[in-house]
């Protein structure tokens, strides 16, 4: 019998060695490397499927593949920890990945692109990076994974390095997301301080012990005698920082709509299952040890609500396509850290399943648009695209469907259901309930801002001569679309809920099951254990589960219907005009993003001085000390060589110089002169 | 029998005119010959404990010693004419290229 788990390696080594042959031979091979990628991907593919099938047949993986690093104290280590969760995220991953190198095959090859080999190298990498980070057993490897994935996603924001805006945007993404991922670090620190581990599963396990240790047995390390729970609550807000940074919430969020200028499969990839996943497949990682502090889940539960909205708002008013969606990530990432922090892990795994399904298609969707309109993001040049293309039409309007939440498409259930965690936990919790209120603000404007897009690139007359003649696309483009467009119609099926709450089904709620291991799993990582954990009490309104469970859903499908309506109110018609300009100011506000940009330069102007004292200590006293200690040996070799006159008579003076003190030295010693 | 400490003498007197002539003279031909007299103030001294210890190695090597000087003059020679070709002159103060 052959064991699927001696394989999870070779899920992460497969891009990698797309990587490295794309790179090496990308030159010398058709498509610039592009099949060695597609093949690899492919291959991680159906070993995910194997492996999640092992998985539900009971079984589950957690072992420690390498020790690179042994100590007293504690040992570094490169393991692999495969439970219901990791074995759902690789799959999601590894289809996401397939499917994008095949879009590029059209988005690429086919327009012309060059330095293909590069391209491909970095997207075999980025897929890699992230599978290892899926993977990762312990906190200190999905850091280090963690930020390969933030190098690949700058390689290729900045693919197009020639132009002006692709570099800036690649660096402007690795310094916001690297200012996150520092209080990362820090907390990986103070974990491995704290626990002397960083392991995610198993009993010595950090959150284990952290359960421990808040029961009262068990000791743990605390800085200063700072109370358990205190400190813990740091160390979670610690690692939060990361997850803000890549997975773009509120402040941090700013790098996210810039980096819509690396190629649209790479955004696709960015935002559906790789870079910004990464972020809120952390948290759910380590779910264990963030349910034990209730203070991190409120922030995280805020942060989440808040972002909602407030990148949804941004949504309404952008022109360009890509900028659109870019919002509406940042947007549905804040869904998910709303469900995560209001104690809801599966409604959190559900929006993200459902939403790399739907945004990988809307992306692609829009790649599809791009290719059509010879790489005119404008949504104003565009409309009546829906007669002359009507596979993309028919997926993006699925993907739509899907993100503005309409029943019955994947968003709709996933959405509702994290609504519904936030709600019922948030009736006693303020924060919680805020952050409730704000998601449910933000449900009519994605809706809104989700179908001014459809209406205005798909609907009434053509704006340009472009939109009147599109180019075609191919089946390397339409093949991709329509995966991903059945997906987001069936996606949401395997966890309705709902229906199951009012109709009174049993089992139905397939993802709860299967996270819930079910089948298969690993103690303590299901979200049975989780609930336990979780500070949050239930409360219903109307007098029980099934009234508020219609509530919820009835005021979300009815605010997602009224903003599709007023998108089909004033968009749908066959030659729209610019009604956001009505909002004056604030649509200035909005389209400058809360000026939240300008504000971060004024801030890094502001601490100019800060940076500049960094600087000075660095090269005055670290490079000094460095520099000091050679300059000792180089003065010292150079006066001590001027002995090397070239002169032979002086060698031999000090030849004999040397016998002679020898002589008097072993006189001495031997007694000659008393 | 003259004791060996005369030897001995003798032949230090010997090698401290030899080393005298290397540490001051500039001539390559008066190195030379200055060498040779250090390497005989060494056979004397093997020939002496030779003669002392009434053991024939002493002079043996003495005589490997001797076969040793000619080969050196032959390789001396040879340098010092390679030093006259390359400089116009046999001092050996004059090349220092070999130096820092």
């Amino acid at each position: 019998m052959v064991d699927a788990f001696a394989y999870v390696p070779a899920v992460v080594l497969l891009p990698f060695f797309s990587f490295l042959v794309a790179l090496g031979a990308g030159k010398y091979l058709p498509k610039g490397g592009a099949f060695g990628g597609v093949a690899a991907t492919a291959g991680s593919f159906l070993l995910s499927l194997w492996v999640a099938a092992t998985v539900a047949g009971g079984r589950a993986y957690n072992e420690t593949l390498y020790t690179w690093a042994a100590g007293d104290q504690f040992e570094l280590t490169f393991g692999a920890l495969i439970d219901p969760l990791s074995a759902l995220m690789l799959v999601i991953v590894t289809l996401v990945a397939l499917l994008v190198h095949v879009f590029s095959l059209g988005y690429m090859n086919d327009e012309g692109e060059t330095g293909l080999p590069r391209y491909y190298a970095g997207l075999g990498l980025f897929t890699a990076s992230m599978l290892g980070f899926v993977v990762a057993d312990n906190l200190l490897m999905a850091f280090m994974f963690f930020e390969l994935v933030g190098l690949c996603s700058y390689l290729l924001i900045g693919f197009h390095f020639r132009e002006p805006g692709p570099p800036s945007a690649a660096k402007k993404a690795f310094l916001v997301t690297r200012f996150g991922d520092y209080f990362f670090l820090v907390g990986v620190v103070a974990v491995f301080a704290t626990f002397g581990t960083a392991a995610f599963a198993g009993e010595g396990s950090f959150p284990a012990l952290a359960e421990a240790a808040l029961a009262g047995s068990g000791d743990v390390w605390t800085p200063g005698g700072l109370g358990v729970e205190t400190w813990f609550t740091v160390v979670g807000l610690l690692v939060l920082g990361g997850v803000v940074g890549k997975s773009a919430q509120f402040p941090l969020h700013t790098w996210l709509p810039d980096a819509m200028e690396g190629p649209t499969p790479v955004s696709a990839l960015i935002h559906a299952a790789t870079m910004v996943a990464a972020g809120v497949y952390l948290v759910a990682r380590m779910y264990g040890f963030y349910a034990l502090t209730p203070t991190t889940l409120a922030v995280i539960a805020f942060i989440g609500g808040f972002t909602a909205l407030f990148a949804a708002t941004m949504g309404v008013v952008k022109d360009e396509l890509k900028q659109v969606l870019a919002y509406s990530t940042i947007s549905q990432y804040g869904y998910m850290m709303l469900a995560l922090g209001a104690g809801g892990y599966v409604a959190a795994v559900f929006h993200l399943t459902t939403h790399a399904f739907f945004k990988a298609l809307l992306f692609l969707g829009a790649g599809s648009v791009i290719i059509a309109m010879h790489h005119n993001e404008d949504m104003w040049d565009m409309g009546g695209l829906k007669a002359k293309m009507p596979v993309t039409y028919y997926t993006f309007l699925a993907g739509s469907l899907a993100l503005a939440g309409i029943f019955p498409f994947a968003g709709f259930w996933s959405k509702d259901e994290v609504l519904y965690e936030a709600l019922v936990h948030g009736l006693n919790e303020p924060l919680l309930l805020g952050g409730y209120v704000m998601g449910l603000l933000a449900v009519p404007v994605t809706a809104f801002y989700t179908f001014r897009m459809v209406f205005l690139t798909f609907h009434g007359e053509p704006r340009s001569a472009t939109a009147r003649d599109p180019e075609p696309v191919r089946w390397n483009v339409k093949g991709p679309l329509t995966v991903l467009g059945s997906l987001a119609v069936v996606t949401g099926f395997i966890n309705m809920v709902p229906v199951q709450k009012v109709l009174g089904l049993e089992g139905i709620d397939y993802l709860h099951r299967w996270l819930d291991n079910e089948w298969g799993g690993i103690d303590g990582l299901s979200s049975h254990h989780y609930a336990d954990l979780g500070p949050y009490s239930s409360g219903y309104i109307g007098g029980g589960e099934v009234p508020t469970v219609l509530v919820g859903a009835a005021v979300s499908l009815g605010l997602a219907l009224a903003g599709l309506g007023l998108a089909w109110r004033l968009y749908n018609v066959a030659s729209p005009t610019e009604h956001t300009a009505k909002l004056g100011g604030i649509k200035d506000v909005l389209y400058n993003n809360y000026y939240l940009d300008e504000l971060q330069v004024w801030i890094a102007y502001r601490t100019e001085d800060v940076a500049g004292g960094a600087d000075t200590f660095d090269q005055g006293i670290i490079d000094g000390v460095v520099n000091g200690v050679s300059s000792v040996s180089l003065l010292g070799g150079n006066r001590v060589r001027r002995i090397q006159t070239g002169l032979v008579t002086q060698y031999a003076t000090m030849l004999t110089l040397g016998l002679i003190a020898l002589l008097v030295v072993l006189g001495v010693n031997g007694g000659w002169f008393l | 029998m003259v004791p060996a400490q005369w030897y001995l003498l003798l032949a230090a007197g010997i090698f401290c005119i030899g080393l005298f002539g290397v540490l001051t003279r500039n001539d390559a031909l008066y190195f030379l010959m200055s060498v040779e007299l250090m390497m005989n103030a060494a056979n004397i001294n093997f020939v002496a404990f030779s003669l002392y210890y009434g053991d024939l190695t002493g002079q043996v090597f003495a005589l490997f010693v001797i076969a040793l000087a000619a080969a050196e003059v032959a390789i001396g020679i040879g340098i010092i004419l390679v030093l006259y070709r390359n400089f116009g002159d046999i001092d050996v103060t004059v090349p220092t290229e070999m130096r820092w």
